[in-house]
């Protein structure tokens, strides 16, 4: 999709509109990209378009909407009065099941999100009637460690919603970045044996092209869709969910990590900087 | 450097259609001068819009450009697009009458002020979203006339370096004859671009890709190949011409200052 920059009401609209699409055709869940409520290029429009998710009655109708399908989709949050997060909710049977806060905060050449936003400090999974799952926010993904994160807390299902725009020519047809999104997006269903949904945005904000295409792995690295680079679609995926097990049983990374082995060396490897 | 110029194509027109959509307008105006990226820029605009909705403006000043008015009108009848012809002459020479000069320079931003008074004009009064034609090569060595032909609604052209702007219009179909003239900013008759800056644009552009695309220091881009005097005349271009790709500072005082910390996107609410 292509949300209107800083304007909740209509993009709220389009949400429940498109929630009541795909739960008539008989979608479970629903994911939107990120900063789906707001659009990406908020800057000041920050507190004018921010909620909190307690309070928030544009939350409420969303949790409603959600009774016949669960919702992902991004958001501003005020955590505390002042304090803005980049967010993405799932929300499932009216209620919020979990928050992510965004970690990594893209600052620098056209990003700028550290100077406008607050930083999250966990990558937490969480259980749904699906399995257990684990949500990321576009530059979230470009981490090595957030995907393992997930994976060592038991994620079987990685989501990641995004607003990443296109960048870098080449002779081929597409952005040069789109092609990176997609290949991390493969080793990392590989990586986890965990489903990956990435849904990235479409559209234009003060000249950036969003570089949509969306995609979703299976658990062992098949690709079960690939959205173009433009427009808006809705798509339908079959996630079988039988795949994790028998990934996990080809694959058996799950099995032999080591999170203690890592926690400790991680240990060592903080306490040993310099600065 | 290399362009998939189907995908450009496609891109560009989207920003098109999507910025016009979004602030309400239908139709664009543009100036044609004849030249390869207001050519380039109406094939796109007819593309996205529909040719009834682009009003090209060939504004010649006197006789002096007679081949590329006649250039212009065929651009014109080949996309099927609207055009007015509007002489400059009799607005220019009425104000050279009174501040009389021997300088080219003077004469030439003048003539593009005026040109853009035009396209503005146009633009309210029929209700058209005014397209920039300005590549890439253009707008980081200073090449244009601050208030003049660098002033537009929004500029598809902006982000190609004149190298890939000659792909764009082959994969276009802009006829032989415009992609094959020398280019020229048409300030004084035999003016040419590459005569002006004292390159060509297939070396402009291969310093200014590694130098701002590739992020090479000067030395490293002197290493890879090209001559030293080049390098360094196209950084200094690119420095002293800041002025024409920002808004003038404004003096902080107060809290919160337009375009310090007042910092809205254009598109808000769109």
């Amino acid at each position: 999709m292509a949300p209107c920059l800083g304007d909740v009401r209509s993009n709220l609209e389009s949400h429940l509109r498109i929630i009541e699409t795909a739960r008539k055709k008989g979608a479970e869940l629903v994911v939107f990209p990120e900063l789906s409520l707001t659009g990406y290029t908020l800057m000041d429009l920050v507190p004018e378009v921010a909620i909190d998710p307690s309070k928030s009655p544009v939350m409420n109708q969303l949790r409603s909407a959600s009774r016949g399908v669960d919702v992902v989709f991004g958001f501003m949050m005020e955590t505390s009065k002042g304090i803005f997060h980049n967010a993405a909710a799932y929300l499932s049977g009216g209620q919020i099941v979990h928050l992510h806060k965004k970690v990594f905060l893209p600052t620098g050449g056209m990003f700028e999100e550290a100077k406008f936003f607050a930083r999250g400090r966990d990558f937490a999974p969480f259980d749904t009637r699906f399995g257990r799952a684990g949500m990321m926010i576009c530059r979230d993904f470009l981490s090595l460690a957030s995907s393992y994160l997930l994976f060592a807390g038991g994620s079987e299902i990685i989501i990641v919603i995004s607003a990443a725009p296109g960048r870098g020519m080449s002779a081929e047809p597409g952005f040069a970045t789109s092609r990176m999104w997609e290949l991390m997006g493969e080793a990392v269903s590989y990586f986890c044996t965990s489903f990956v949904l990435y849904c990235n945005r479409v559209g234009f904000e003060d000249g950036k092209a969003f570089a949509g295409g969306s995609f979703a792995f299976s658990p062992s690295g098949k690709s079960l869709f690939k959205a173009p680079e433009s427009g808006e679609t809705l798509a339908f995926i079959d996630l079988d969910l039988s795949e994790i097990r028998r990934a996990r049983e080809r694959w058996t990374f799950k099995r032999d990590d080591l999170p203690d082995l890592i926690y400790h060396s991680l240990g060592r490897i903080v306490r040993d900087y310099d600065d | 450097m290399t362009i998939n110029p189907g995908f450009v194509a496609q891109l560009v027109c989207s920003f098109i259609r999507e910025e016009f959509s979004k602030f309400g307008f239908q139709k664009a105006v543009l100036g044609l001068s004849g030249g390869l990226d207001s050519t380039v820029c109406a094939f796109l605009a007819a593309r996205a819009l529909g040719p009834k909705n682009v009003l090209g403006l060939i504004m010649p000043y006197g006789e002096m450009s007679g081949e590329d008015v006649r250039d212009a009108r065929a651009v014109v009848r080949r996309l099927g697009i609207r055009s007015r012809v509007v002489d400059i002459a009799p607005m220019v020479d009425a104000y050279f009458s009174r501040f009389p000069t021997k300088s080219r320079l003077l004469r030439g931003n003048k003539m593009a002020r005026e040109r853009m008074s035009i396209l503005y004009d146009f633009s309210a009064r029929e209700g058209a979203l005014i397209l920039g034609t300005s590549n890439k090569t253009e707008l980081l060595i200073g090449y244009g006339t601050i208030h003049g032909d660098l002033a537009c609604g929004i500029n598809p052209m902006g982000d190609l370096y004149k190298t890939q702007v000659c792909e764009l219009a082959a994969h276009l179909g802009v006829p032989a004859r415009i992609r094959e003239k020398t280019p020229t900013a048409g300030l004084w008759p035999g003016q040419t671009d590459e005569g002006d800056i004292g390159m060509t644009y297939g070396e402009m552009d291969g310093v200014l890709f590694e130098l701002v695309d590739q992020r090479k220091a000067p030395d490293e881009v002197i290493k890879s190949g090209f001559p030293a005097k080049s390098v360094k005349k196209i950084v200094s271009l690119i420095k002293n011409s800041e002025f024409k790709r920002k808004m003038p500072p404004i003096v902080k005082l107060s809290t919160r200052t337009v375009g310090l910390d007042f910092l809205y996107p254009y598109d808000r609410g769109r």
